[in-house]
């Protein structure tokens, strides 16, 4: 699911891409850095203060000296307060914001993007860019800001420790690199832990799945005790990936206390002794405890924050890298406008192949004629949806052109020629909405009227009628289910309801009964009369509704005639529907 | 609805009943949990040890000017960590082993129970809702157990183990840092209140995003077709302005809950420097003393802290328990009764309905009365219009159902009173959609028999003239079938799923004929195979085509729940006007 590329092309394409999006936000990125420097010298002051109170208790100089310096620390805990909520809320609102814009950014792109793209891109890998990846981005992004501070911080606590009192300082803070290096390996191997954990989880939840929606064969074979089987081998697979994390715990996460408290013993010893020696005060003594006390938290983010940066760099890449994949259909410059007209659509010369190279049609030549419908005939994999698909520019032609009424389609804006070719498509696809809603889909602008006689065309006015809710009965996946009959009439009136000029039914009555199909026939004879229809279909009472039959083999076409005519001229076509009438 | 969920008597009111139920669920590992519980113990006793010895450093050493005891207390606070190292790693693990083998233990049972009940509960109940109780429900009590249970565990004890050792060491200065600790937890309980809301939200609207994600890359070509890129894009955009502003409103409370924590925190730290000051000076104090509070300091924060987020992780696992237990107490309703017998073998295949009525929901009759009888080897073919109750006769005779009324029988028994086991082995049905599990084609066709060998699969192939097809996959029996069968065509999953039966060799079959068109290749091998396999057994089928009807010895045309015809094929054409209708209406498709 997830593929570990962090290498350093990744890198750097992923680490540029962080930061332009911190440059888009720079106002919010600079409030937050502000914050928490900010929190950072009120932080690296309270010890300071600590240290010099227990001098003045240690010398007995009285309550009156003490007083003020408790008054500047509670001052340097407003203040510090002040600068972590700036940090914190700014940062959010950094990560937040690229975030849903970047979200935003995907989910347009991939709206543009053309069929060819979908039809080799899986859904998952596309869900991932736009989930899992960006959380990935937006978590390293809050982190940025008390990043930055945090290695300011080091440094100058280091420094701080060191003018001190140098022999000390340097042995106190060997704890820095050692803190950074082990949480850096912890957040490392957790973090290739929880994704291995993730991988098994959604293993299970498969397993799940298939029980609970394939129940009846589960039950009807009585494979009960071989299903738990799976399922109990998905369960230890996740406990070894849980044990395996937990070890990592064990092992890692006892040291991010042990760490510091080995400097504490460092300040203890040599500290110690140095005052014994007067080289040190008893406060700077304390001071030094309280520096290596402050820095644990900050040393254990800053050693997530570099473990988890490759793998939100790598995250970053591969978004960047589809957003700037450019769809292959392009608009035109300088769109056309369609002439009035019948609806005649031509296909002059046309050839298409794939972009792997598979050759699909080659040098159709095709005039249907405004107003007529046609059936396109063939056996699977002829072209037939090709053909279907390269008239509303799904795909561009390889060669030669498709002209509706004289008008290249190319040169018309997609949003013109899509208005006025509708397609219905052999997938019945509903959106999680309303059926009316749905229809829309086909035309905002409709009206309820529209909407309603274009169920009645599509024979699917009564059954939706028969729905509690009628029209506003939520269908989909987070919805009530329909048939695969009742879906294809409901897309059949989304295709008409924009009275489109040129139709496109893409098989679309195949998963109806006979009975069912037989309502549609009528209502197929109703949308197609008077306009450019063009329909794939396998059962042979749809060509009898059809003005011509395109025979289409090995993406060429063979006859183009009424179906009585190819009939009896056509020995190959007779063959073919003989093969679809075996019922 | 007819059975009525008792889901609701556990709630996360009551986290004591959920707790002893849950721990009822494996008594062998209380003793295993009681053991990382004394190891825990143990390691907060070593921790809080630390700032004791340096007490005594600093007063028996520094203030004292013995370098001896310095040293001393040095190397026994080395050795404490080294203890203490110990001691905390084995908790994490033995904590994570409890609660990891009582979650293997937890899904097993689940999933058992989840397929011990009846088509009725699944009918009745969303598929997503079922999957999530396995996953997502399950998943919450997971974060509990591999972060949640060990940080509960150990802050718990860390709390009352530093409030303890703060009394011992002063306990006017604990008195002050206490009242500055009950501060921090009124806020924190504010906090959590307002975190728990928001996160609520956030998590409800990072649902709609990813479905509305999901649907704009699946829906994509409709998108296209209709050109609604910008539509469904503003309608995006708009959704995950929501899911940002629900995570904005939980940064508002972060933002402000920190801070206020971490003010505190010096507030506590400036009384205990104020009062430990005038101790020390009084000479009621030695310094150590007050370094070693300033120590204990820390550790009594932050776990407060840890503590409040664990909160969070506790409510979420109790409220997932008790979901996870109301499914555990539906009842099962499809089981062996008491005396329950086996089927006399060979089982003949005769099979009944002797004036069955049912309803799914009350008040609505799906069957009504009706009688039908099957005899030994026949075909049967049942027609009818969409919601006839065609498809609940099959339904009632795999018994996924029983009757309300009347009785369904298999060779003269009511299928009440056979046992499961001798049931399922005498019917088989085949789903519309053939059902294909993900593994090989192997697998699927011996799903019933994992142990069967390659050469009774060829056998069984071969009978039913499909081997050429298997042997034309690029891997034969080995191709893997992907997804609920993505990469074969609805003929094709038909086929494996006649092989499945076959293989499993059952005296009755129940088969739920696919109503959408095969390629015509397909449509002839699964018409063949189906001769193979329906030769000599009884069979039902749910009729969708004029050909199954003619091929069937009888046909019974189902209308409103009730028998309005039985006949052969020829018979009805003539005597029932309501069937010759449907002929017509299949004819004007096929010819």
């Amino acid at each position: 699911m997830v593929e570990d590329r962090s290498n350093l092309g990744d890198l750097r394409v992923g680490v540029a891409l962080l930061l332009r999006v911190i440059m888009r936000y720079q106002g919010v990125v600079a409030i937050s850095i502000l914050g928490a420097m900010i929190w950072m010298a009120m932080i690296l002051s309270i010890p300071y203060l600590v240290g010099t109170i227990i001098d003045l208790v240690v010398t007995r100089s009285g309550m009156s000296e003490v007083w003020p310096l408790l008054g500047l620390l509670l001052i340097a805990g407003s203040i510090q307060a002040v600068g972590i909520s700036l940090r914190r809320f700014f940062g959010f609102k950094l990560s937040y914001r690229a975030e849903a814009d970047l979200r935003n950014d995907i989910f347009t792109h991939i709206q543009r993007m053309a069929f060819s793209f979908h039809d080799v891109t899986s859904t998952g890998a596309l869900m991932a860019r736009a989930s899992s990846d960006l959380s990935q981005l937006r978590l390293i992004l809050a982190m940025t800001p008390i990043t930055v501070a945090n290695l300011v911080m080091f440094f100058v606590v280091t420094a701080v420790l060191i003018v001190i009192d140098p022999v000390l300082g340097l042995t106190a803070s060997l704890m820095v690199p050692a803190l950074l290096y082990t949480s850096g390996r912890f957040a490392g191997r957790v973090v290739g832990f929880s994704f291995d954990l993730q991988e098994r989880l959604s293993q299970l939840s498969h397993v799940v799945e298939e029980t609970v929606a394939g129940i009846e064969v589960v039950k009807s074979y009585g494979q009960e005790a071989h299903q738990q089987r799976r399922l109990d081998r998905e369960a230890e697979t996740i406990y070894d990936a849980a044990i395996g994390m937990a070890k990592q715990r064990a092992i890692h996460r006892p040291l991010f206390e042990i760490i510091p408290a080995l400097g504490t013993v460092a300040v203890l010893a040599v500290g110690g002794i140095r005052v014994l020696d007067g080289a040190m005060t008893f406060g700077e003594f304390v001071a030094f405890m309280q520096y290596l006390a402050v820095m644990v938290l900050p040393l254990l983010i800053t050693g997530w924050f570099f473990a988890n940066l490759p793998r939100a760099a790598a995250a970053a890449a591969r978004i960047d890298e589809l957003l700037s994949t450019a769809p292959d259909i392009q608009e035109p410059d300088h769109p056309e406008r369609l002439r009035s007209g019948p609806g005649e659509v031509r296909f002059n010369h046309v050839s298409f192949a794939y972009p792997d190279g598979t050759a699909v049609l080659s040098d159709v030549n095709l005039t249907i004629p405004g107003g007529t419908s046609v059936g396109l005939v063939g056996a699977t994999g002829a072209g037939k949806s090709t053909i279907a698909h390269l008239i509303p520019r799904f795909y561009d032609v390889s060669s030669g052109s498709i002209t509706i009424d004289g008008v290249d389609v190319r040169e018309l804006s997609l949003d013109e020629l899509r208005h006025e070719v509708s397609v219905v498509f052999q997938e019945s696809y509903l959106f999680s909405a309303s059926i009316a809603e749905n229809i829309r889909v086909g035309d905002p602008m409709a009206s309820d009227d529209s909407v309603r006689s274009a169920a009645r065309l599509a024979k699917a006015h009564d059954f939706i009628c028969g729905f509690p809710d009628g029209y506003e009965t939520v269908v989909g996946e987070r919805g009530s289910t329909l048939s695969g009959g009742q879906r294809q009439r409901v897309s059949l009136a989304r295709g008409v309801v924009r009275d489109p000029r040129v139709l496109i039914l893409d098989d679309a009555t195949s998963s109806v009964d006979a009975i069912v199909e037989a309502e549609i026939q009528t209502a197929l004879a109703q949308v197609m009369a008077g306009r450019t229809t063009v329909i794939i279909a396998h059962r042979t009472s749809t060509l009898a509704l059809v003005d011509n039959v395109a025979f289409i083999e090995d993406g060429a076409l063979v006859a183009f005639g009424p179906h009585d005519e190819l009939l009896a001229t056509v020995p190959r076509y007779a063959a073919v529907l003989a093969a679809q009438v075996i019922v | 609805m007819k059975y009525m969920s008792s889901a609701g008597e556990y709630n996360v009111e009551k986290p004591g009943t959920l707790i002893a139920r849950a721990a009822r669920l494996a008594p062998e590992l209380r003793r295993p949990f009681a053991a990382a519980v004394a190891v825990t113990f143990v390691a907060t006793i070593i921790r809080l040890l630390g700032p004791l010895v340096i007490r005594e450093g600093i007063d028996g050493g520094i203030v004292a000017g013995d370098r001896q005891t310095i040293l001393l207390a040095a190397a026994v606070y080395i050795g404490l960590l080294g203890l203490q190292y110990i001691a905390d790693g084995l908790s994490q693990w033995m904590v994570a082993l409890v609660g990891e083998r009582y979650l293997v233990r937890l899904r097993s049972v689940v999933f058992a129970k989840l397929m011990r009940l009846d088509a009725g509960f699944y009918s009745r109940s969303k598929s997503g809702v079922l999957v999530s109780r396995m996953t997502s429900d399950i998943e919450s009590l997971q974060e509990f157990a591999s972060d949640g249970a060990v940080m509960a565990l150990s802050n718990t004890l860390t709390v009352v183990g530093v409030a303890v050792a703060l009394g011992v060491v002063d306990w006017q200065m604990a008195l002050a840092v206490f009242a500055v600790v009950a501060v921090l937890v009124g806020v924190s309980a504010v906090f959590q209140r307002q975190a728990r809301r928001a996160y609520d939200q956030v998590r409800e609207r990072i649902g709609r995003v990813l479905a509305m994600l999901q649907e704009g890359i699946t829906g994509v070509r409709v998108v296209q077709a209709f050109t609604q890129e910008q539509a469904q894009a503003s309608t995006f955009g708009r959704v995950n302005e929501r899911y940002f502003e629900a995570n904005m409103a939980a940064a508002r409370a972060i933002s402000w809950y920190f801070p206020v924590v971490a003010f505190l925190r010096v507030v506590a730290l400036g009384s205990a420097l104020a009062i430990g000051a005038s101790r020390v000076m009084d000479g009621t104090m030695t310094i150590g003393t007050l370094v070693a509070f300033l120590l204990y300091l820390e550790w009594f924060f932050q776990p407060i802290i840890n503590l409040s987020n664990v909160y969070n992780l506790l409510q979420s696992a109790l409220a997932a328990l008790a979901k996870l237990f109301g499914l555990m107490d539906e009842p099962v309703v499809i089981d062996d009764r008491p005396g329950a017998y086996d089927l006399t073998e060979p089982v003949v295949g005769a099979v009944e309905l002797d004036a069955v009525s049912f309803s799914y929901d009350p008040g609505t009759l799906v069957l009504d009365g009706v009688s039908l009888k099957v005899g030994a080897g026949e075909r049967l073919a049942i027609v009818g219009e969409t919601g006839s109750g065609k498809s609940t006769i099959a339904k009632l005779i795999m018994r996924f159902y029983d009757p309300d009324a009347g009785r369904v029988t298999v060779d003269g028994d009511d299928l009440r009173d056979i046992t499961e086991r001798s049931r399922v082995d005498a019917l088989a049905l085949i789903p519309q959609d053939g059902f294909l599990f993900s593994g090989t084609l192997r697998e699927n066709i011996a799903y019933s028999d994992s142990s069967a060998s390659d050469e009774s699969v060829w056998n069984v192939l071969r009978a039913m003239g499909i081997d050429d097809w298997v042997r034309s996959l690029p891997e034969g029996l080995d191709t893997e079938v992907r997804e609920r069968g993505g990469r074969f065509s609805a003929g094709e999953r038909q086929l494996v799923a006649l092989a499945r039966a076959f293989l499993f060799d059952p005296s009755i079959i129940v088969l739920d004929e696919a109503t959408s068109n095969l390629d015509p290749e397909t449509e002839v091998q699964v018409e063949g195979a189906l001769r193979v396999l329906l030769a000599g057994r009884t069979s039902i089928v749910i009729a969708h085509r004029l050909r199954s009807a003619e091929r069937s010895d009888r046909v019974v045309m189902i209308d409103a729940g009730r028998v309005i015809a039985v006949g052969t094929h020829t018979e009805l054409v003539e005597s029932s006007p309501r069937y010759r209708e449907l002929v017509e209406v299949w004819q004007r498709g096929t010819k």
